[in-house]
């Protein structure tokens, strides 16, 4: 789960205590606006997007307004804003007003868990409040620092020393940034980013940092992250009913991930291991259905579960159900296959059966007795089917399984219902 | 600080300095959390792998235990402390602990044995804030870190596998001895790659799964250092995923072949599959793949077509062309495969069947051989008849019914209650043990069997239930004493025919056991007359065959042993063809091996005591050798459903099709909830005692034994509660039909009267200090509640079946006005659910109603009819818990160890 913006950022800093720029959301009144731009001199209009979504700045979706009326002309243009980053359109649901800070310098600041020095590393410049990427190495800095101390002034003061920051910016970033460790370790985050962060001057003319912008990502598997009470819809945007449904069923032994790739693919692969997901769906490409990851050794319970609820979203568009593995560890596949096997049936009784064809690859404990489970239901389904050794090669069980898709495209679906006597 | 381990990594620690240490002979392994489901039977085979490496394991409350495997005993302990205690001496940690103890799990051990070298995290979703300390405490402590969501190590040369399951069940079928070290993102994959390159004639050295979470532990780089050291190791091959700089700076000395995959990830907006396998722009697959190509000197990802490497290496983007490209690789270097391939990867087609359809050919591989040992073991699938479930414990846990704490429904075999409800008494019966309802021919045939020994006359067990009924005992205690004696000998020779048959019949093609057409002449060849022959004398089997006719029923196995019956050498006796009922019903779904031979054999022995328990359900006053009830045994078997056979055991009438209906109903509502219940856990118990791995010696009538003792009067489902309640309501109120919508009674001014004297009462004993007042049954619920008006959704189900039938319940109707008047007058501060117990309770009393109202049955009466219908009910569920348990139940299994018990004072 993401966020962006300062509609939730504001309330996540507020536990903090990390100073922030004045917020205020779509259902402000006019009167707020209003004393909001008294206030500020001007205000900044964002839309709101769900989940993580970058680059609105340059793409033109940042409206700034220094009277009611331009601030509602704002308003309009952007309360549904549509936005193409990262191969995902994004639709906005509203808009942030936020109140301009007047400040003399930007500083970008960020917390990660850094692969290259596996620790948590903070990447700060006092250049900020521009894509970072296009920065210079010597003008930002990237230092791992240890998680059993937590984040230290000594490690934000060595880092601005470093960069050669102006002496003036080292304290109040010192007091503050610190802070952000508390949130970002204690709520489950994996990323924390504030760009900018803008160094405005108080009544004495000290600077005091205001975060003017916000994003954070969250480790799903944390539970940290419910203390922070965060509404249930808050990343759901990316998420279809399908993928609600399975990742309800969500627990530590045995995956369920998936992922909609084509919601009018006709290849519903039933995929396990991440390894064999990564392949088979870079092979199938868009004919796939979905991606999916069920390995983990699933209980038998959840592996019907999870077959029933593809199968009810899926299954009626399919042609070739496919279920691919490597060659198991540890995952039981009499006890897979028979969930799978089962769920079949019970949705063949329950929807009416259907043409379709199936192709699996698999290897593992318990094989023989799974795929001849799975040889007695399609046999009493009187579905064809062709079932392969963990000694073929998996793309080209996964070639075979697209070649039954272009056959089943191209007539075989007609057929497999007319033998089966069912009407279409 | 961290302390100093391997000098060519200064600024962290790394302690292996070569592979050659990475699985040693010499490591001691203590497992955290053994018993649990994974490392249960993943464990064992390690130890055995590796000659006995594992020298303990920890599972808290399981002191004192042993887990079992064929090089000895592994003792298990509450913690790791207490193992050190002992005197246990290890220096690797395998972690199976469930991801929230996984972090606190590590600190202990590292806490309390100074002496380790090594962990090794299997658990998968480990938060990443867990990851970041333990990764510090592994530093701190100078202790390398395998993981999170690893799949262990494995070291072919050594014969050594630690953690988790690398190489599967059978390890030495993939670890092949050889010259290539395997690093791995995929613990799939690490086996499946090992497999893959022996095709290529390559052996493994070590094999890796190094995991994909976001912290890598121990990662890349070491890994590459160690290999470097390992002479044994000539080349590798690295399996690499998107996400992460963990191989940005990698130098080889040695040759390597790259599988780097997940170009598609790129359009990913969250991790599928690996937490850590999600990328930005400069760590995705096409940078990575650049990464290696520039290492290894190449232009181009290696394929069969265009087989790009260079003596460095190569990168491909398929696992199948790894052995290709590290024969490509070592023969620009002069080096030869480790030894002759082991097969090959071609397409390999172990099962097919077209289902008669006219397939192109590509399509339509030969089926081939599989390799050994699966060959034999598809042979041995062509021998089997009916599934084999797999043994576990199943205490608390069923494969029969299941309960949605969502819902509150339970279903049994995937058919909720609510909708069992609406088939009949004797379809639910057949279902509860062959998982599927019987088409009508089934049921016709189920009738006759039924029917055939309900009657009780003259035998023992009737006697015993009514001197039981006598000294005053519950229906359940009565009944008890009646199948008590359906004991095993009783049913011998019909087990003894049901498997002549299975046997007879497995391999003739016979699908449908209706299909009278079925030629069954080798069968009448081949069967030995004297298993299904006897010198029986009665005419009982005269009657059924005559009821099969009269019923038109059809079934391949009557004809078949009316056609032995016709060769000579004895009569049909109603056991055997009983017998012939129940394996016609089975056969279907045993031919599919939906149910275990043992479930067939035993179905005779389920319906004696299906017809028991109802039979005697009727006192011996009102049973005669040729009559039940009143009824002649022929017109039984001829023409009553099991249903209405019930209903006359239970009110001495045959029911009209209203009553019949809401009688079903009623029965379908009460089969189960779940295995959690009292009724479920006394029918489990009796079976796990007796020992369900020698399944032959389950005492099928000692299970309904077991429910029946395990019910009794305090049975929310028996509705009693509700019924008096509601006889308090409506004894005076001269109501002579219930289902008669126009009663004249105001129910509404009666249940706010109620209402109002409910709050006087609730009022004066909370007053006095009286906590425990008396609620009323059956309203509200604890899942069913808060909402400004409540329901209770399977009540609701049944008063829609009801409604659209233009059924009228006026107790029903006099439900729905109390919770609303309880919510007027202030009782409830919303509107309660009418819950499904009201529902039983309702039903049944305007089942009872007239012959109550006209003085007939007494109180006493009343309760006990009652109590009985949810016997009748019940027994459905409880054969299924019976018939499952005995499936995959393990001996025992019901019992909570000692340290789970407590005493109270």
């Amino acid at each position: 789960m993401n966020i962006t913006g300062m509609r939730h950022g504001a309330k996540l800093l507020d536990i903090v205590g990390f100073p922030r720029s004045e917020v205020l959301g779509p259902e402000a009144s006019d009167q707020e606006i209003k004393g909001l731009i008294e206030r500020c001199g001007e205000v900044f209009v964002k839309p709101i997007f769900k989940g993580g979504v970058g680059k609105k700045g340059k793409s033109g979706l940042l409206g700034r307004a220094k009277d009611l009326s331009g601030a509602m002309k704002e308003k309009e243009r952007l309360y549904f804003a549509e936005h193409f980053h990262n191969n995902t359109l994004s639709k906005a649901e509203g808009v942030t007003f936020e109140g301009a800070v007047p400040a003399a310098c930007e500083v970008y600041f960020s917390i990660t868990d850094n692969t290259e020095f596996r620790a948590p590393t903070i990447t700060i410049t006092h250049h900020g409040g521009v894509d970072i990427e296009e920065l210079p190495p010597e003008k930002i800095t990237s230092i791992p620092f240890d998680p059993l101390t937590g984040l230290k002034g000594f490690v934000i003061s060595n880092a601005l020393k470093r960069l050669g920051a102006p002496s003036e910016l080292i304290s109040p970033l010192v007091q503050n940034l610190p802070k952000l460790w508390d949130l970002y370790h204690n709520y489950g985050m994996t990323t924390l980013e504030l760009n900018p962060i803008r160094m405005m001057p108080n009544k004495k003319g000290r600077l005091v940092p205001v975060a003017c912008d916000f994003k954070c990502g969250f480790d799903d598997d944390d539970p940290n992250v419910a203390r922070l009470g965060l509404p249930a819809d808050l990343d759901t945007s990316s998420y279809s009913d399908f993928e609600q449904e399975v990742n309800s069923l969500r627990t530590y032994q045995g995956q369920s991930d998936v992922f909609v790739i084509n919601e009018a693919g006709t290849i519903s692969a039933m995929t396990f291991g991440g390894g064999a997901n990564a392949l088979v769906t870079e092979l199938l490409g868009d004919a796939a259905t979905i991606s999916s990851d069920f390995g983990g050794n699933p209980p038998y319970a959840k592996m019907h579960d999870i077959s029933r609820i593809v199968y009810k979203y899926w299954l009626k568009q399919t042609n070739v159900l496919f279920i691919i593995g490597g060659k198991a560890n540890n995952t039981d596949i009499y006890e897979t296959f028979r969930a799978m096997a089962d769920a079949l049936r019970d949705h063949f009784n329950t929807h009416g059966p259907q043409p379709l064809y199936v192709v699996v690859g698999r290897g593992g404990p318990n094989l023989i007795r799974g795929m001849g489970y799975m040889q007695d239901t399609l046999d009493s389904l009187g579905l064809p089917y062709q079932m392969f050794g963990f000694d073929s090669a998996m793309s080209e069980v996964v070639n075979f399984a697209q070649a039954a898709d272009e056959w089943m495209k191209n007539g075989g679906r007609e057929i497999v219902a007319k033998k089966m006597g069912i009407v279409e | 600080m961290h302390p100093q381990g391997v000098a060519a990594f200064p600024h962290y620690y790394v302690g292996i300095n070569s592979l050659t240490e990475l699985a040693t002979k010499d490591d001691r392994v203590c497992v955290l959390n053994i018993t649990g489901g994974e490392s249960r039977t993943v464990t064992p085979v390690s130890h055995v792998y590796s000659g006995g490496n594992i020298v303990c394991g920890t599972a808290p409350g399981r002191s004192g235990s042993k887990m079992k495997t064929s090089a000895g005993n592994i003792p298990v302990y509450d913690n790791v402390a207490e193992a050190v205690d002992d005197g246990q001496e290890f220096n690797v940690v395998v972690v199976y602990l469930p991801p929230s103890g996984v972090r606190d799990g590590v600190l202990e051990a590292v806490r309390v044995n100074p002496n380790l070298t090594k962990i090794v995290i299997l658990t998968e979703k480990v938060p990443v804030r867990d990851a970041r300390i333990i990764r510090a405490i592994g530093q701190m402590h100078g202790i390398d870190i395998f993981g999170g969501n690893c799949l262990g190590l494995a070291d072919a040369h050594n014969h050594v596998r630690i953690g988790g399951a690398l190489g599967g069940s059978a390890p030495e079928e993939s670890l092949l001895p050889g010259s290539v070290a395997i690093y791995s993102n995929s613990g799939n994959f690490t086996t499946t790659i090992a497999v893959y390159l022996a095709t290529g004639g390559w052996g493994t050295t070590v094999s890796f799964s190094s995991g994909k979470d976001v912290y890598i532990h121990y990662a890349a780089q070491e890994w590459t250092h160690a290999f470097h050291n390992d002479d044994r190791s000539k080349s590798a091959v690295m399996y690499i995923e998107p996400g992460g700089y963990y191989e940005h700076d990698l130098e080889f000395d040695k040759p390597v072949v790259a599988c780097i995959v997940g170009r598609w990830k790129a359009k990913l907006t969250k991790a599928c599959g690996h937490a850590g396998a999600i990328a930005g722009t400069g760590d995705n697959a096409n940078a990575k793949e650049e990464w290696f190509m520039e290492k290894f000197g190449v232009d181009a990802i290696f394929t069969p077509e265009n087989p790009v490497c260079s003596e460095k290496g190569a990168v491909v983007v398929n696992i199948s062309h790894i052995p290709e490209a590290m024969t490509a690789v070592m023969a620009k270097r002069g080096a030869k495969p480790d030894f002759d391939s082991v097969g090959d990867l071609s397409l390999k087609c172990w099962f097919s069947n077209a289902q008669g359809i006219d397939l192109p050919d590509h399509l339509n591989p030969p089926v081939v051989e599989a390799m050994s040992p699966y060959d034999v073991q598809i042979d041995g699938l062509g021998e089997q008849v009916g599934t084999v479930m797999p043994r576990q414990t199943m205490k608390d846990a069923s494969g029969a019914s299941m309960m949605d704490p969502k819902t509150q429904v339970t279903k049994i075999h995937g058919t909720s209650v609510l909708d069992a409800s609406t088939h009949s008494f004797e379809e639910n019966l057949v279902q509860s043990l062959i998982r599927e309802y019987p088409d009508e021919n089934g049921a016709a045939l189920a009738n006759v069997a039924l029917n055939t020994f309900v009657n009780q006359s003259g035998k023992v067990g009737l006697a015993a239930a009514d001197a039981s009924r006598k000294a005053g005992n519950s229906p359940n205690t009565a009944l008890s004493a009646a199948v008590a004696m359906v004991g095993p000998k009783l049913v011998e020779q019909a087990r003894t025919v049901t498997s002549a048959l299975v046997e007879l019949f497995k391999k003739s093609g016979l699908e449908d056991p209706s299909d009278v057409g079925f030629d069954f002449s080798a069968q009448l060849e081949a069967a030995d007359a004297s298993v299904f022959l006897t010198d029986y004398s009665g005419r009982c089997n005269v009657a059924m065959l005559e009821a099969i006719e009269n019923r038109n029923a059809k079934s391949v196995f009557i004809d078949f042993l009316k056609a032995l019956e016709q060769k000579g050498g004895g009569k049909l006796s109603c056991s055997v063809l009983v017998a012939a009922i129940t394996t016609h019903l089975a056969w279907r779904a045993l031919m599919r091996k939906r149910l275990s031979i043992t479930t067939v054999s035993n179905m005779p022995w389920h319906f004696r005591v299906f017809s028991t328990l109802i039979g005697s359900a009727a006192s011996a006053e009102n049973q005669e050798r040729h009559s039940f009830c009143g009824v002649a045994n022929k017109e039984l078997m001829s023409s009553w459903s099991f249903t209405e056979t019930a209903h006359l055991a239970l009110l001495g009438n045959r029911p009209n099709e209203e009553a019949l209906y809401a009688f079903s109903v009623l029965l379908g509502l009460i089969i189960t909830n779940g295995p959690g219940t009292i009724s479920a856990q006394g029918a489990k118990g009796a079976v796990s005692a007796d020992g369900p791995e020698v399944p032959e010696r389950i005492q099928v009538n000692k299970g309904y034994i077991g429910f029946l003792t395990h019910t009794g009067y305090a049975h929310g489902g028996n509705g009693f509660e509700a019924i008096a309640f509601l006889l308090d309501r409506f004894r005076d109120s001269g109501l002579s039909s219930p289902g008669d919508s126009d009663h004249g009674m105001d129910l509404a001014a009666m249940a706010t009267d109620y209402a109002k004297e409910y709050k006087a009462y609730k009022t004066k004993a909370k007053a006095v200090g009286n906590l425990s007042y008396a609620k009323i049954p059956c309203v509200n619920h604890p899942v069913f509640k808060g909402e400004d008006v409540n329901y209770d959704p399977r009540e609701v189900f049944v008063n829609d079946l009801f409604k659209e039938r233009g059924s009228y319940n006026v107790f029903h109707e006099f439900y729905h006005e109390l919770v609303n008047a309880l919510f007027k007058t202030g009782v409830s501060r919303n509107v309660y659910c009418v819950n499904v117990d009201a529902v039983i309770a309702v039903i049944l009393l305007k089942m009872l109603w007239q012959p109550y109202a006209n003085g007939e049955i007494s109180d006493s009466t009343m309760e006990s009819a009652a109590f009985t219908t949810f016997l009748f009910g019940r027994m459905i569920g409880s054969a299924a818990e019976i018939d499952d348990h005995t499936n995959r139940g393990r001996n025992m299994d019901t019992r909570t160890p000692a340290s789970r018990c407590s005493y109270v004072s």
